[in-house]
Formats: structure tokens, sequence, C-alpha cells
């Protein structure tokens, strides 16, 4: 068969067809643009936040390496560097660890690099100077320098103390590198040359069994792909090496927790794929219908090419060649201002996210080869698959259908007509049943928007204030002991009565302490057996509450967190079973109660005390007290001790029974109210906890309104920004639909207003179907939006502790003015720009 | 009595070089249960004389009168309202709405005017016309013929002034022209209506009681009835 040569001639019509119509050309491009550019800023933010994750895991890890092995020796090195399969192969010894007294906040690993690599995969390359080579040479991270009281400044002396697994050595170095240490890791880098190194710790050999970690070498490296780095490990440990070394080996294999899965969160894929699948739907439903409509516009002359013997094929083709086309032009511009979108509300996501290594969710030019490279596949895919049922309807055109073609569909409407009274609302319930494709597309695709908005607001207005800060904070500002210490008796008495009266004394404070001491409370046969449950239920779970659980049964006790209160801490307090009575709760005999468990998730379920029971409690000094429960909650978080047992039990009494029981009255935080307008209570409230040496943490309201109106406007961003577009794509589509039908219908409007429709009643027609459109989408998203609420935000906002739902329409109803305003400007726009031209102008065409 | 009459009707489109004179002084006289023929060659001027006759265009210069009022002194709606009170069309291409049935077509002007229409008068012209099976059918299930036939109906059924016909035989075969072109004629005697009807073929002009010649703009022959 010979191939006819016919592209050239097709290109070329598909290329002069394009030129007919530039306004809708127009529209089809905004139309790629907009579904590109929801893509790359979907790819964007995901490619931004899943790199910068990976990123941070790394940095938290401290390794860029895929994999390492934490204790190899020389000869593990000299095997690894023959190794097939593997890339960057580095290696670092550990030498100690910085002794100086300023090391207690942080910790300074001091180790030397087998070369410039390892200490780049440690993100511990120095920025300014390099890494050392002279024995008395050190380079160090900023953060480590600061700690230790220096300015970041080459040539630095430094005296530094080196633990060495216990033995201690004294060092004069001076300062050659140093670089910005990673605020994430509490674990600050240091080089010390390798003849330094060496001195201070000898490389371990085969055999040297010694406890510590010095002297061994770390070795890391990277596979050739990322997929399944376990496999790989498995692969090439029993390569390397014979049985008896496997069990070492794989003992001391560390696979970078970056690489792994299981760090990319589910959710995350599915919240993303769903999006994905949202954008293609709306662009979709809006390219389908321009090309659907541009198809409709123009099958006269797809049919006349069809009478001069023009193919299927070939005007599927031309439909194709047509779609890439505006490919070219839409996809570009769709990614560059995808991109830039992205990036902005990146920043925007960052801000609220208090992300501290911003630089780990920059994209990188690889990345954003990959964002614009999955963007333009998609808006490309989408384009084809939306063109796909316009291509066959032109290669599927009969020449005599063509011309006779006026947007009814000929195939189907074979049915007579009810005949029904004539009014400009008859008329344009017809009309709108001609096309029906063309309405169910335009109402879809307003529809979605809608639903987005109803969601968004639905989200925002669930977020509950109260409820996101009381996990934080309670009462205006709060007061806690810093537990760097860990000196037990200072973190829960550490707020002696001197401090409780300094912070009294400021004006406009109020100050409510919270008591605390650590007791047991006896478990009487019943409760014994509730414990016994729990074991029976959890001890499975984990080894260590097994333990616990069963030393309470047997000992018919356990631990518990007694605290003394008044009145307005109790205010905050919610009970999940019972009620706060507050007579009750003064007289001294009743305690609220609740117990905790380490490995349930469901704190519910461990209530082994319901209200009514009786509580016996041991004070560590003052003995046994018994009280009856009033209610089952936890103390506050914010102002409890924030240590826990395994297994343990609040018991929260008033603070008067509590100091007839304990009489030092020092508390383990402070619930202070303010009552200055100024903030000058609450500065003074803070500078008291920042005087230097103050072991005191001070927490105010005010900075968690300000991260939770963070936390508003990011949502209101990213979700007004994306139903911002998908509104833009749905009225786009609206206006598009809309004013087509008007172009298209040119010819039999002015013959309409040859037979006598006056143009008021024609506007009045043409408004109706707008209306209709308006109607019909308010139905459908009044239908999906509640849909959605039930089964999706409900579902969502439970996961959030901070949420709380509440169904509304009210956002739905609030755009239908809009809508309606929307229907009945367009149509009147649209016909005043066709009646530019007389009826007998609008007759004459053939269209 | 005269139903039509032009005064000095001119059109001329466009200025300066590109000025065109589609219509020169047209007068012309047209009376009561009058079929006349407009009969030109293409580019002659007839189908501007139409438009202007029946209110679709505003002449340059010039008067028409319809039924004694000079409909160009009405604003656009008002003189829309008098075109589907008044004047009937029936053009070339048919041109029903498409998602209207036959029936709603014919009484599509009447209806538009808030009126209801005169039931035993629209069964008189349907079946006059033969098309009394297919009142409930869309135009796209029509013949061209059929389609022919009930724009004629929803011309007459209003009960105008005067018909204006433009080519209505144009996109139809020689055997259906013929039949068309029958009814048009026996209907419009039979309910006494003033046919003018514009045509470029001298055979179908024949069948008029009066035929009005235009060359280059200018009424040459049958301006004004002189029988």
């Amino acid at each position: 068969m010979t191939k006819v040569k016919n592209g050239k001639v097709i290109r070329k019509l598909a290329a002069r067809e394009l030129g007919k119509n530039k306004k809708l050309n127009v529209v089809v491009i905004l139309s790629i643009v907009l579904t590109c550019l929801l893509f790359t800023t979907l790819a964007t933010i995901g490619g931004s936040l899943m790199n910068g994750m990976q990123e941070e895991t790394m940095r938290q890890v401290g390794a860029r390496s895929m994999m390492g092995f934490k204790e190899a020796l020389p000869e593990d090195y000299e095997l690894l560097s023959t190794a097939k399969g593997i890339k960057n192969l580095s290696y670092n010894v550990m030498v100690g660890e910085g002794y100086n007294s300023e090391f207690k906040e942080i910790s300074l690993e001091i180790r030397y690099a087998g070369s410039d690599q390892a200490a780049k995969d440690m993100f511990s390359y120095p920025t300014e100077g390099r890494l050392p080579e002279k024995e008395n040479e050190i380079a160090m991270s900023d953060i480590a320098l600061r700690t230790l009281g220096f300015e970041p400044k080459l040539g630095q002396e430094i005296h530094l103390v080196i633990n060495t697994d216990g033995k201690i050595t004294e060092h004069d170095l001076t300062l050659c590198g140093w670089w910005q240490g990673d605020p994430i890791n509490l674990a600050q880098q240091s080089w010390v040359s390798p003849e330094l190194g060496k001195k201070i710790a000898p490389l371990r050999k085969k055999g040297d069994d010694s406890v510590g970690v010095c002297g061994y070498m770390a070795v890391n490296f990277d596979f050739e792909s990322s997929y399944d780095i376990e496999g790989q490990a498995a692969e090439l440990i029993s390569s390397l090496y014979e049985k008896e070394d496997l069990g070492r080996m794989a003992k001391q294999t560390g696979i970078n927790w970056a690489y792994v899965g299981s760090s990319v969160d589910s959710g995350f894929v599915v919240a993303g794929s769903a999006f994905v699948l949202l954008i293609f739907f709306a662009g979709y439903l809006i390219i389908y219908n321009i090309f659907y409509i541009n198809t409709s516009a123009n099958i006269r002359s797809y049919g006349l090419l069809k009478t001069i013997g023009t193919t299927s094929r070939q005007l599927k083709r031309m439909v194709r060649i047509q779609a890439c086309i505006y490919c070219l032009v839409g996809i570009p511009l769709g990614l560059v201002t995808g991109v830039l979108a992205g990036k902005g509300l990146m920043g925007f996501i960052m801000n609220t996210m208090n992300v501290v290594s911003r630089d780990s969710y920059s994209v990188s030019g690889r990345l954003l080869c990959m964002i614009c490279l999955f963007a333009a596949l998609f808006t490309f895919l989408t384009v084809m698959i939306s063109c796909r049922k316009p291509c066959r309807m032109a290669g599927a055109v009969s020449p005599i259908e063509a011309l006779r073609y006026n947007e009814t569909d000929i195939s189907t409407k074979k049915t007579d007509k009810k005949t029904g009274r004539i009014t400009p609302l008859a008329v344009a319930r017809n009309n709108m049943s001609r096309s029906r494709k063309k309405t169910v597309v335009v109402v879809l695709s307003l529809t979605l928007s809608i639903v987005l908005v109803n969601t968004m607001f639905t989200l925002l207005g669930g977020i509950d204030q109260d409820k996101y800060i009381a996990d934080s904070i309670v009462g205006d500002i709060n007061i806690t002991h810093d537990d760097r210490g860990d000196n037990w008796n200072e973190l829960t008495k550490g707020i002696t009565p001197d401090i409780i009266d300094r912070f009294s004394s400021i004006e406009g404070c109020e100050v409510h302490p919270a008591y605390y001491e650590a007791g047991m409370v006896r478990d009487d046969g019943a409760h014994t057996e509730k414990v016994q449950g729990l074991l029976d239920k959890y001890g499975s779970t984990d080894e260590d509450t097994a333990v616990i659980l069963e030393a309470s049964v047997k000992d018919k006790s356990h631990s518990s967190n007694i605290y003394g209160i008044d009145e307005e801490i109790l205010s905050c307090i919610e009970p999940s079973a019972g009620s706060i009575d507050l007579e009750k709760f003064r007289n001294g005999r009743y305690a609220i109660v609740s117990t905790y468990l380490y490995c349930a998730d469901d704190e519910n379920s461990v209530q082994i005390y319901q209200p009514g029971d009786k509580i016996t409690v041991d004070y560590a000094d003052k003995g046994a007290r018994e009280y009856e429960v009033l209610a089952v909650a936890p103390m506050p978080y914010p102002i409890s001790v924030k240590a826990y047992n395994f297994f343990q039990t609040d018991i929260i009494v008033p603070e008067e029974e509590y100091f007839a029981a304990d009489d030092e009255p020092a508390a383990v935080s402070l619930m202070i109210n303010t009552d200055d307008n100024d903030g000058s209570a609450a500065e003074q409230c803070s500078a008291v906890c920042d005087e230097d040496g103050s072991p005191l943490i001070y927490k105010d309201k005010a900075d968690y309104l300000k991260e939770f109106e963070d936390l508003l406007n990011m949502v209101k961003m990213v979700g007004g920004t994306l139903s911002g577009i998908l509104a833009l794509i749905g009225i786009l589509n609206f206006v598009n639909a809309v004013v087509t039908g008007i172009l298209s219908r040119k010819r039999e409007l002015a013959m309409m207003n040859a037979v006598g429709m006056t143009s008021s009643q024609q506007k009045a027609m043409l408004r109706w179907e707008g209306a209709c459109y308006a109607v019909l989408t308010a139905v459908c998203s009044a239908v999906l939006a509640a849909l959605v609420s039930l089964l999706a935000v409900k579902g969502l906002g439970e996961g959030l502790f901070f949420f709380r739902y509440h169904f509304t329409l009210l956002p739905l109803i609030c755009c239908i003015p809009v809508l309606l305003a929307l229907s009945a400007a367009i149509p009147s726009v649209a016909y005043k720009f066709i009646c530019r031209e007389s009826v007998v102008e609008r007759l004459r065409e053939n269209g | 009595m005269t139903v039509l009459k032009t005064e000095g009707l001119t059109k001329i489109y466009g200025s300066g070089q590109s000025e065109v004179t589609a219509l020169d002084n047209a007068n012309l006289k047209v009376e009561q249960g009058e079929f006349a023929a407009i009969i030109g060659t293409s580019g002659s001027g007839k189908s501007t004389l139409l438009h202007m006759l029946g209110g679709l265009d505003r002449p340059t210069s010039g008067k028409v009168f319809v039924d004694g009022k000079e409909i160009f002194t009405l604003k656009d709606e008002a003189l829309t309202i008098f075109r589907r009170r008044k004047i009937g069309f029936v053009f070339q291409s048919f041109n029903l709405v498409p998602t209207l049935n036959v029936y709603e077509n014919i009484v599509f002007p009447i209806q538009l005017d808030g009126s209801e229409p005169d039931e035993a008068f629209v069964k008189e012209v349907i079946d006059a016309l033969g098309i009394g099976k297919m009142t409930s059918r869309l135009p796209n299930q029509l013949s061209g013929g059929q389609q022919q036939r009930v724009a004629i109906a929803r011309a007459l059924a209003a009960k105008p002034a005067i018909i204006l016909a433009d080519e209505p035989t144009g996109n139809l075969d020689s055997k259906t022209s013929q039949d068309v072109l029958s009814l048009l004629k026996v209907t419009g005697k039979k309910f006494s209506q003033t046919i003018v009807m514009i045509t470029h073929n001298e055979a179908i002009a024949q069948m008029a009681d009066r035929i009005i010649r235009i060359e280059d703009g200018h009424i040459t022959i049958g301006g004004e009835n002189n029988d």
C-alpha cells in the first residue's frame, strides 16, 4: 500500500482553521493555562514538601547517604570500595564528644573525615575555611562555636575537652573552618585532623569488642537507585561477607530513614492524588466543552471537507493537531505561572509551619524539571482525553447532516415535541435541552468550584480556636519550670512561693498555681480486676507496659500524679465523664481522676475509675486519703507535669485539700490571667522568665493565637487560591458556553427578531437560559456539597483535635446571588455584542 | 387600498470610494390582496428593498408606509412589535426555531405578542397548507418543502397586513418549488393576503399578479400598479 504524504496539508488546514476564531483560541489557551497552572502549583507544593521532608529527615539523621555501616573496620571499607553498584563511598571516624561544661543543652560530636565527601554527607562541610589538615586544627558548626561563647571567625583559639569513651583529654585548637549548623539537630558536628583523631581514638581492629563507639569507622555510601534499599543492602552484605560476619554486619547496617518508603505519609499521597484527580476533572470539563463547542461550530466546514474527500482519520488528526498547537502555547505559560504561584504559596505554607530549614524546601533545578515534566504531561493528557470525543464527532460527521446541524442532536431528537405556550422562559428551557452534554459539563464545572468553596469554609469554620489553644495553653499565660536540669524536685517544685509572689505583685496579673506531687493509688479488688483487664488487652503490645501493669496487679497499687488546683484552673477542665460540682469539689472529699496507659491510643478505654467510685491515694509524706471520683478528666496538659509513667492516674483535688497533705506550697506551674489591654503585664511576666539564669518557661496565649491565625491564613490562602482558580475555570466555562451558545445562534436570533421577538424578549430569554444554569448549579452544588461535608469533611475533622464539625451550606447560599448576577450579566453582554451587527447582516451569515 | 408604499427609498452602503448605492429612490405601491413579485438579477438590490419593506434594515433616506404607518419613525423595539403584528416573513432558508415544534413555530409571533392564537384560523391555515399531521414534529424532522410550508403558515397565522417572501423556493427542488408557490398563492388569495415576493427566477415571477423589475437599485418596471 502506498503511503499518502498528506501530513503537510492536514497540518496547514488545521492551522488555518485555528485562525478562524481568535476569541475561541484565547479561551482554549486560557483554559489550558489554568489547568497547567493548577497541576504545576500542586506539583511544586507537593514536590517541595516531599523533597523538604526527605531533606529534613536527612538532616535529623545527620546524613545524606542512603546507607551506612555504623561500626565498621578498615577492612570493611576496603571491601566496600571494591563492591559494584555503590557510589559516593566515604568514611568518618568518631573521636569523642565535647566535654566542655557548655555542652549541656546540645552535644558536640568530634570526628575526623576520610574525605571531603564524608563531611558533605553529614551536612557539615565548611562553608568558610576548610577541613583540618594540621594536628592543631578544628572545624566546627557555628552553633557549637556560639555554645562555647565564640563568634565564628577563622583562626579562633578553642580549648576543647574531649570525652573518648570515658577517657578525657584537653586540647588547644585553632578554628580552620566553620559552617552553619542545623538547629534541627541536637548533636552538632566538629572535625579534627586525622592525625589528631588517630592519636586520641586509634582505629579499631577486628576482635576489639571493648565498650564504646570511638575509633570505629562510619562508612556511608549510596546505591545506584533508591528503589528497595533494604533489599539491595541485604544483597550487598550477603555478596561481600562470609556467613560468620553476616550477623555483625546486619546489626550495624543503617538505612537512612529519609529513603525508607514509609517516610512518605499515606495521607499525603491520598490527598495529593485526590487533588490531581480534581484538577484533571476540572480541566477535562472546560477543555472538553470548548473542543466540543468548537467542533460543533466547525461542523459545517468539516462536512464540506468530507464532501471534497477528507477522510475521517484526517479530520480527527486535524482536531488533534489543533489541540497540540493549543498545548504548545498554553502549557509553557501554565508552567511559568504555576511555578511562580507554587513557590509563592510554598513560602506562605513554610511561614505557617515555622519551618526551620527553609533551604530543604527550595526547589532544585532537577526537581523543577520533574515538576514541569509532570505538569506538562498531565495537562497534555487532559487535553488529549478532552478532545477524544470531539475528534470522534468531527470524524463521524456526514456532509448532509453537517449542513443541517444546528446544535440540536439530530440523531437523538427523533421524538415529537409536546406543544406548550411560548414565553421567553419556555424557549430558554427548550434551548437548554439542545445540548444536554454542554449543560451538564458547565453545571458540573461550576458545581466543582462551589463545592470546594463550601468545603473550605466548612473546614475553616470548624477550626476551633479554643480547642486548638487548649492543648497548648490554659488561661492567658502559663509558666512552667525548665526541665533541662533533669532534677525532678526542681521540675515539680521549682516555682517557689517567692516566684509566685513576684508574678502576683505584677499589676493586672491574677496568678493561679498548680501544685504537684507524685503519689500512689491503692487499687481495691474491683479496680485491680480492671487493671488486670488492661494487662490482658494491652500486655502484648508493649513489653515495658506489661511489666508495670503486672506489678500494679501484684502490688494492688500504681503511681499517680496528685495536683492541687484552685477554682480558676478547675474551670478549664472538661470532664469526659461525670460533671464538675463546685460545692462538692470544694469540700475536699472528691477528686477528678484520669488514668493514662502508655500504649493505649484511646484514652477513654483505659479509665478504670468512674464517677462515684472510691479511690485511695497515698501521698508521699502524708499518708493515705480517700476520695470519691467526681468526674473523669486529665490535668490540662500545658500546666501538667508533662512527665509520664507507663501507667498512672492523675488525681486533681482542691488546693486546700492538697495543702492539708503537703505543706510546701511550691508549684509545678502557674496559670496567669491578665486584665491589661496594652500587654504590659504580659511583658513583665515575660521579663521575669527572661532574666539570666531563670529556669522559668513563659508561654503566652497571644503567641498561640498568632500561630492559630497563621494556620487559618494558610488554609485560607491555599484553599482560596485553589477554589479561586477552579471558580475561574467554572466561570470561564460558563462564559464560554453562554457566549458561544449565543454567537452560534446569531442567525437564529436574527430570524426570531425578524418574525417579531423584541430585543428585550430575546435578552429575557437568554437571561433565563443563564438562570437555568445557575439554578441547576445551585441544586447540584447543594446536594454534592452536603454529601462532601457529611461524608468527607466530617471524617477528616474528627482526626484533628482542634476541629469542631458544623454542617453549613451558607457559603454556597452566598455564591448563588453571584451566580445569578453572572447568569444575567454575561448573556446581556454577549447579546449586546452580537447586536452590533444589524438583523440583515446576521441573517445573511451562513453560520 | 394601498397596504405598502415607499417614497424615495434609498440605501447607500459604505462611504467615500467604497460607497455603493444598493437602492436608489425606489417608489413602490402595493394594494390590498395583491401578489407582487420583485424580480432582479443578483446584486440588483431586490433583497435590500425587501429588508427595507419589512423594517429589518433602515434606509439612508426615504419612507416606507405599511398599512398607512410610516415604519421608520418607530424605534427598534416598537418596529419589532409592529413587524410581528403587521408583517409576515417567508425566508429562503425557512428559518424555523429548531427547538419549537411545527405548531409552536406557527403561533410563535402571536404568542410573543402575548396574544392567544385564533385556533380555528390557525387550523384552517394548517389544513390549507397540508401540514395538519406534523404539528408536533420538530423542524429537523421535516423535509425542505414541509419546512417552507410551516414558514408560510407562520407568516399567515398572525393575519399580517403583508407577507414578504425572500426567494421562498431558493432552497427547494423544482417540483417542490411549484407546490410551495402554488400554496403561497392559493392561501394568499384564500385569506386575502397581500404578498410581496422577491425572486431572480422569471418563471416563478410569472405566477404573481404583478411583476416589479429592479436593476442596479432602480425600479425600472411596475413600481406602481397601473391596472
